[in-house]
């Protein structure tokens, strides 16, 4: 079964509104949602970095494939049916530099943006 | 009086075409619109006919709305010169609309299934997964 796992950081406003975002939205791949560094993350992926995945968002593979950060929010956008076309453009080469230093700066104030839009 | 012809002249040139545009795409895009739809004829016909359809009403409007000129024509000379402007704008407003509708045919055209399922971006890594019992 394709699946993606996402960690998730559940304890910044923006990444819960962004989960129910997602969970909306019509997808091509499932998409199983866990909290980054709990108990059910350490068990499904004893060998990964968990402190890592406190950092940035991080994706899982059904086959063990690990993507951090921009790489992760881009797979997701390409499991939703809407919005797999904006995966492939955003990660095309002329592209790529820019998408990864705007999600990385969202990234990096996640939690200064909850607190702006009132959602921390 | 002078005027008046020339608002007759205008309309007749203006809505012969206005006929002929709409006639050439509704018989060329046809084909466009059964490849969209998949060899679904009656489907492509149907939203040929609606595309038609607005391309006149489109056309029509603007040409009903244009035809004031607003000043009386005294001499076949300012006749024509009026009807020079006003078919003038006629044909771009058609041109423009000609053109949108190819727009909008070559979009339909494009917009396919998804047949890609590539992941868009290498892995950062590889690690164990733990199967669910």
């Amino acid at each position: 079964m394709l699946s993606l796992t996402v960690l998730y950081d559940p304890d910044c406003g923006l990444c819960r509104r962004a989960h129910e975002w997602v969970a909306e939205q019509p997808k091509l791949i499932a998409l199983n949602f866990v909290p980054c560094a709990s108990d059910e993350a350490r068990k499904r992926f004893p060998l990964l970095d968990h402190d890592l995945t406190k950092q940035d968002l991080t994706v899982i593979r059904y086959d063990g494939a690990v993507y951090f950060g921009p790489k992760a929010w881009l797979m997701v956008l390409w499991a939703l049916a809407r919005y797999r076309d904006w995966a492939y453009r955003l990660s095309t080469p002329e592209l790529l530099p820019t998408t990864k230093r705007v999600v990385s700066a969202i990234s990096q104030n996640r939690y200064q943006i909850s607190r702006v839009i009132g959602t921390s | 009086m002078t005027t008046t012809y020339t608002y007759l002249i205008y309309l007749t040139i203006s809505v012969a075409l206005t006929i002929w545009v709409a006639r050439t795409l509704h018989k060329n895009g046809r084909v466009f619109l059964v490849d969209v739809f998949h060899g679904n004829e009656a489907l492509a016909d149907s939203v040929n006919h609606l595309l038609v359809v607005g391309f006149y009403l489109i056309n029509f409007g603007y040409v009903s709305l244009a035809l004031k000129l607003g000043y009386l024509v005294t001499s076949a000379q300012e006749g024509i010169e009026a009807l020079s402007v006003k078919v003038g704008m006629v044909l771009i407003v058609l041109g423009g609309m000609h053109f949108f509708n190819l727009f909008v045919f070559s979009r339909m055209r494009r917009r396919k299934p998804i047949h890609d399922h590539r992941p868009p971006i290498a892995p950062d890594a590889f690690t164990a997964v733990k199967q669910e019992a």
